[in-house]
This record gives C-alpha cells, sequence and structure tokens, in this order.
C-alpha cells in the first residue's frame, strides 16, 4: 500500500498571509496606561538629567585630553617607563577612563529605573 | 602557505558554528534578531567581535606607520562610540521594539517615507563599511601567500555569505562571539610574542623613533597600485627580472604590480601626498589629515565622526535588538567599552613595531599589511612563520565578524524595509548583497581601510544619530523635520565625500572639513530637523511613543515587549 501523501493544513486566510510575507505588523499609534505614563514621564526627566551628565564626563575625556596634548608638546619629550608621555595619554589612558565613566552610568541608570 | 593553511579551520569553524544557528529558524525575527533571547555578556562579544573590524584589526596599525601616532585617536573614537551609545540610545532604542533602525523610525514617528529613506542610508553605510572589510580581506592574502587579490576578496565573501544566508542573526551571534576571544587571543599574543622576540634594540628604536631616511639593508617593495614617488638622491633599483639601473633625481611613475629592490644605503624616494614615517611631525599625538596646520581641528573631526558615528551604525543597533529587555541592553553596551578597551592598548604596539620594521610599506600604499608584515621581519624561522598564520587568522576572523553583521543589515534594508518579504527572501538578499559587494572590492585596492571606514561613520553619525538622539530624547520631533535633517544630513556628508574623492584638492582648515566634514554635516543635520519640527506640530500620540521608551522593563505589560 501507498504512504498518504503528506499536505500542509493552513486556513485559506494563513496561506494568503504567508504568500504577502509577514515581515512586520501594521503600524499601531503607541498606547500607554495613565499610571505608567506618569512614572515614565518621570524616568525621562531623570534618566536625561543623567545623561546630560554622564555626557559632559565623555566630553571632558575626549575634548580635554587632545587639547591638553596639543597645548603642551613638552608631554613628547617626557618619558613613562621609556615611553613617550604623550603615547600613554592617547593609548592607554582613555580606556580605563571610559570603561570607569561606562559603569558609572550603567549603576546610576538602574538605580534610577529601580525607583531611586 | 603556512598562512592558507592557517585559514582552513578558521573558515570551517565559522561556517560549523553558523550551522548551530539553523535550527528553529522559522521567522524574521529569529533571522534578524535571533530571537531575541542573548544574554549581556555573550551579547557584548558578540558586539565586539563584529565590530573590531579590518580598521580595528590591521587600518589603526596601519594608519599609525603612515601617519604617525596621532592615529591611535581612531580607537579612542570606536571605542567611546559605545560610551555614547551607552547614555544615549541603548536601552530605550531596544524597547521601541522595532527590528532595525528604519523600523525604529516608523515605530517612533509613523512614516513610511522615513523608513524608505533610512533603508537607503543603512545600505551606503553599510556599502561605504562592507566594501573595504573584503578589499582587506585580499590584501592581507595576497601579502602572506602568493595568491592574487582577487581570491582573498572572493573566499570572504563566499563564507559570510553561505553562514548567513543559512544561519541569521543566530549564527552571527555565535560566530561573532567565538570570534571576539579568537581575535583577542591573536592580536595580544602575536604583540607580546614579537616585542620579546624584537630584543632590546628595537624596542629602543620604537620609543625613539627617527625619520625613516635610508635604506637600512636591501629592501624589496612590491607595489599593487601605481605611485609616483619623487627621488631626491639617486638610488640603485635591481627589477624583479634582475636588471639593475639607478634612478635620477625627479618624479618616477611605478605601475601597479611591480616589484622593486631598493640598495642598502640609498635614500628613500617620498611618496606624493603623504611624508615619511618618523618625520617630526610623525610621532605627535595628534592627527594631522591634510598637510599639518591642522592637527587639533582634524584630530576633533575625526573623534566627531568615529564617536557619534558609531551610535548610527546600523549593524551595532541590529546587535542590540537581540537583547531581551532594555536593562540587558544598556548592560551589553557598558560590558562592550570595557571589552573594547582590552583590545585597543594593542594596535600602538604594532604601529610602534611597523615604523622600526616595516617603514618601507608606506612607498608602495600597503601600510594596511604592516600587522601581517611584522613577524616575517622579526624572525625567519617557524616563530615568525607561526606569528603571521595566528595573525592573518585574526584578521580574517575581523573581516568575516564584520562583514557578516552588514550583510545581514543590508539583507534586513532590502528584504525587511524596502520589499518586505519573508525569511526567502532574507536569504536570497543576502547573497545578492554579497555578490553586488564584491566588485567593488575588486577595484578599491589603493584605498586605505581607516579611511573609508570613516567615511562610514561620518554618514551614519550625519543621519542616524541626530534621528535616534532626538527621537529618543524630544517629543517635538515631527516626521517632517527627522525626514528633512536626515536628507540633508546624507547629502552633506556624501557630498563632501565625493569632493574628497573627485574633486579639486581644497587648502587649508576648509580641506580638513571636506575629508573629514562630521563637525559640520552632524550639527547640520541636528539644525534642520529642529528647525523643521518647531516649524510644525508633532502627532497627538508623540508624547506617548516617547514616553513608551523610558518605562523600565518592570512596568511593561504584554503589550509593551
Amino acid at each position: 500500500m501507498d504512504r498518504p501523501r503528506r499536505v500542509a493544513v493552513t486556513s485559506p486566510q494563513t496561506r494568503l498571509a504567508h504568500a504577502r510575507g509577514r515581515a512586520r505588523g501594521r503600524w499601531r499609534v503607541a498606547r500607554l496606561d495613565p499610571a505608567d505614563a506618569e512614572r515614565a514621564e518621570h524616568l525621562l526627566r531623570r534618566q536625561r538629567r543623567q545623561a546630560v551628565a554622564a555626557l559632559l564626563l565623555t566630553g571632558l575625556v575626549l575634548v580635554g585630553l587632545p587639547v591638553l596634548l596639543w597645548s603642551r608638546p613638552d608631554l613628547d619629550a617626557a618619558r613613562l617607563l621609556g615611553v613617550p608621555a604623550s603615547w600613554i595619554i592617547i593609548g592607554a589612558v582613555p580606556y580605563p577612563a571610559m570603561a570607569a565613566v561606562g559603569l558609572w552610568q550603567l549603576l546610576r541608570a538602574e538605580r534610577i529605573e529601580r525607583g531611586r | 602557505m603556512v598562512a592558507f593553511a592557517a585559514l582552513v579551520p578558521l573558515l570551517l569553524a565559522t561556517l560549523a558554528i553558523g550551522l548551530r544557528g539553523v535550527a528553529a529558524m522559522r521567522t524574521t525575527s529569529d533571522f534578524l534578531v535571533a530571537s531575541r533571547r542573548v544574554s549581556p555578556l555573550l551579547n557584548s562579544a558578540a558586539v565586539s567581535g563584529e565590530y573590531l573590524s579590518a580598521a580595528s584589526f590591521l587600518g589603526v596599525a596601519g594608519l599609525m606607520l603612515k601617519d604617525g601616532a596621532g592615529a591611535l585617536w581612531y580607537p579612542v573614537g570606536f571605542a567611546a562610540g559605545y560610551l555614547a551609545m551607552l547614555v544615549l540610545v541603548a536601552a530605550p532604542m531596544r524597547r521601541s521594539g522595532a527590528l532595525t533602525v528604519p523600523d525604529f523610525a516608523e515605530a517612533r514617528l509613523g512614516s513610511p517615507w522615513l523608513r524608505r529613506l533610512s533603508a537607503v542610508v543603512v545600505l551606503v553605510v553599510a556599502g561605504l563599511y562592507l566594501v573595504p572589510q573584503l578589499r582587506t580581506a585580499g590584501l592581507v592574502l595576497s601579502a602572506v601567500s602568493p595568491t592574487p587579490y582577487w581570491v582573498g576578496v572572493v573566499i570572504a565573501g563566499a563564507v559570510v555569505a553561505t553562514a548567513l544566508a543559512l544561519g541569521g542573526m543566530r549564527a552571527a551571534t555565535y560566530v561573532q562571539a567565538f570570534q571576539f576571544c579568537l581575535k583577542l587571543v591573536l592580536f595580544i599574543v602575536p604583540a607580546l610574542w614579537l616585542l620579546a622576540l624584537a630584543g632590546p634594540d628595537v624596542r629602543a628604536q620604537a620609543v625613539e623613533p627617527g625619520e625613516y631616511t635610508r635604506f637600512e639593508h636591501d629592501t624589496t617593495v612590491s607595489f599593487r597600485t601605481g605611485v609616483v614617488l619623487r627621488v631626491e638622491e639617486p638610488v640603485v633599483i635591481t627589477e624583479r627580472d634582475g636588471t639593475r639601473w639607478k634612478a635620477a633625481e625627479g618624479e618616477h611613475r611605478v605601475g601597479a604590480g611591480r616589484t622593486l629592490v631598493f640598495e642598502e644605503g640609498g635614500r628613500v624616494p617620498s611618496v606624493l601626498g603623504s611624508a615619511p614615517p618618523g618625520g617630526p611631525d610623525w610621532h605627535r599625538p595628534l592627527l594631522a589629515t591634510v598637510g599639518d596646520g591642522y592637527p587639533l581641528l582634524s584630530t576633533l573631526s575625526v573623534l566627531t565622526a568615529t564617536v557619534l558615528g558609531t551610535m548610527g551604525l546600523p549593524h551595532v543597533i541590529m546587535r542590540f535588538h537581540t537583547s531581551p529587555d532594555g536593562r540587558s541592553a544598556r548592560r551589553t553596551a557598558a560590558i562592550t567599552v570595557a571589552l573594547l578597551g582590552v583590545f585597543y592598548l594593542f594596535p600602538g604596539v604594532y604601529g610602534a613595531l611597523s615604523r622600526v620594521l616595516v617603514p618601507h610599506l608606506y612607498l608602495s600604499g600597503a601600510t594596511d599589511t604592516a600587522v601581517v608584515a611584522l613577524p616575517a621581519q622579526v624572525d625567519q624561522g617557524w616563530q615568525g612563520t607561526l606569528l603571521t598564520a595566528l595573525l592573518t587568522a585574526g584578521a580574517f576572523a575581523a573581516f568575516l565578524a564584520t562583514s557578516m553583521g552588514l550583510l545581514l543589515v543590508v539583507a534586513g534594508a532590502v528584504a525587511h524595509d524596502l520589499l518586505p518579504g519573508g525569511l526567502r527572501r532574507l536569504r536570497a538578499a543576502v547573497l545578492g548583497a554579497a555578490a553586488v559587494a564584491v566588485p567593488p572590492a575588486l577595484y578599491a585596492a589603493g584605498i586605505d581601510a581607516g579611511i573609508l571606514v570613516t567615511w562610514g561613520f561620518t554618514v551614519a553619525a550625519s543621519t542616524f544619530c541626530p534621528l535616534l538622539v532626538l527621537g529618543i530624547w524630544w517629543r517635538r520631533l515631527t516626521p517632517a523635520g527627522a525626514l528633512a535633517g536626515v536628507a540633508a544630513g546624507l547629502a552633506a556628508s556624501s557630498g563632501a565625500i565625493a569632493v574628497a574623492l573627485f574633486g579639486p584638492d581644497v587648502p587649508g582648515w576648509a580641506g580638513v572639513l571636506v575629508a573629514q566634514p562630521a563637525p559640520w554635516t552632524v550639527p547640520l543635520a541636528f539644525a534642520v530637523m529642529v528647525a523643521v519640527s518647531l516649524a510644525g506640530r508633532p502627532p497627538a500620540w508623540a508624547r506617548t511613543a516617547v514616553l513608551r521608551l523610558h518605562l523600565d522593563d518592570d512596568h511593561r505589560g504584554p503589550s509593551l515587549r
């Protein structure tokens, strides 16, 4: 006896949807419960203040170091462990500094969300 | 050939890990964002793995050899980009629930036109980024083994497209995380090994760079692209077929494909358009992209482009959508800053050693191959060969991981945003995009990876950065404002790049701003976006659309996930 042929069982609407592609749903107007909206408003304000502080700190590193190196050419001649001090300032100093700012920002942002 | 052999296990491992992702692949979400189930540690390894591209692995050391110690600002900007991402974008972006940047634009502003324009920007940025990856793959392979340039380009394109078309983002996640660990080991171990092997003399010279003026031994230079050399003092040259001749003072054109041996003791000719490595400006820790008059402006321009551009790189943003919620997206960004910091301590080591050991690469313009050319100069025996093999494998891992992410966003832009379709169309788009990206890479051999990639960053910084920052933090943004700002940023940044590539030479500080346009194109895009938005009126639901991005994960109902 022949094995019965296997067929896919789907509703015609599903077949139609598959054929059209279902990459994304239709766009819908955003909705939020009033209590949640109030909470989100509060979070947005506090996160924005925290973000500005973190950005200022980042900017201090990223603008401050080039200006420092530009205004102090004597740092090229200074040596730290035999390596020019200015090379250490661009090659090694920024990374731990940025990792520290990142950690601080992460902890503060999570604390704000836990509700102070 | 040993270097070639080192690639086989790498390529096989990439394909094998890619196949792991094939299981349970049913929907677009499975394919594009790995069903959003990736933990912060795995995800940040994958983000770093994807981000450490040819530009990081080879390009920074190459640029340092060519332009001087100031090139080390590039990796600072690359890493700082994730800090900006962490502060401004990561968590709210993930909470939007979008799969791609164009998706986000539509979710926040509800404009299908903005979605299409964003998809076009994705294609431009990914193209500027993908071509140098493939190009460097070809260059490296031809530098370490006797294969023609196109072989490496085609191998890289084919492996990436196959693994990705089968496994999608899940495959890409495992592959990229694996390759991050691989790259970290394959970059750091050879760096320390080389330092130890090179001996005290080389180490001392590396931190006391003098100008490269005399050939210290008979020096073989292979020219892969044509250059004009200016000979200041006659120098004896031996051709490959053994004929010797003396190059007189004046300019000499050297065609692509020639190999010349310069005699020991001769004065090094200069190359039109760049200064010899080790000169008085070389050791200055600031960038001088055009001439040497405006190092501070050049440095800050590159930092602007790289920091703000990272935020808008579509393939990086897509990675954050693989996190299960906003909090883990933010943790991913924070861990990434630290992981990248470890890696970026080492390009400087390669750059400083290159100045001592392979300065002649500057003559042929092949400074991007400095990292893989180093070991052979330090040791002729098995250690040199082994190190070359390790570094080649690491460099290939860099191309593979980055190209994978890029192909995925290109496929997403085409088959998800422009012409929505199912999984089959996404897979076809991956193969199609790879086929389109390979031919330009075959012709781009002469442009530095670092430069092309920075242009990708510039376009991203002038378009997606304002769109995301204002979209997330400013509720008055209107669809018309966003459209106008993205269009203005795209036109200004790509226009400046076109002038830098094909236009006349612009002198002075204006030249810096043409070659590195981010300091004016980014504010321009922000200004247009704000001005047009203020002239209009935001839709009634704009407030809710912004607020839901900031509502923390514990308070989100099922409808917001």
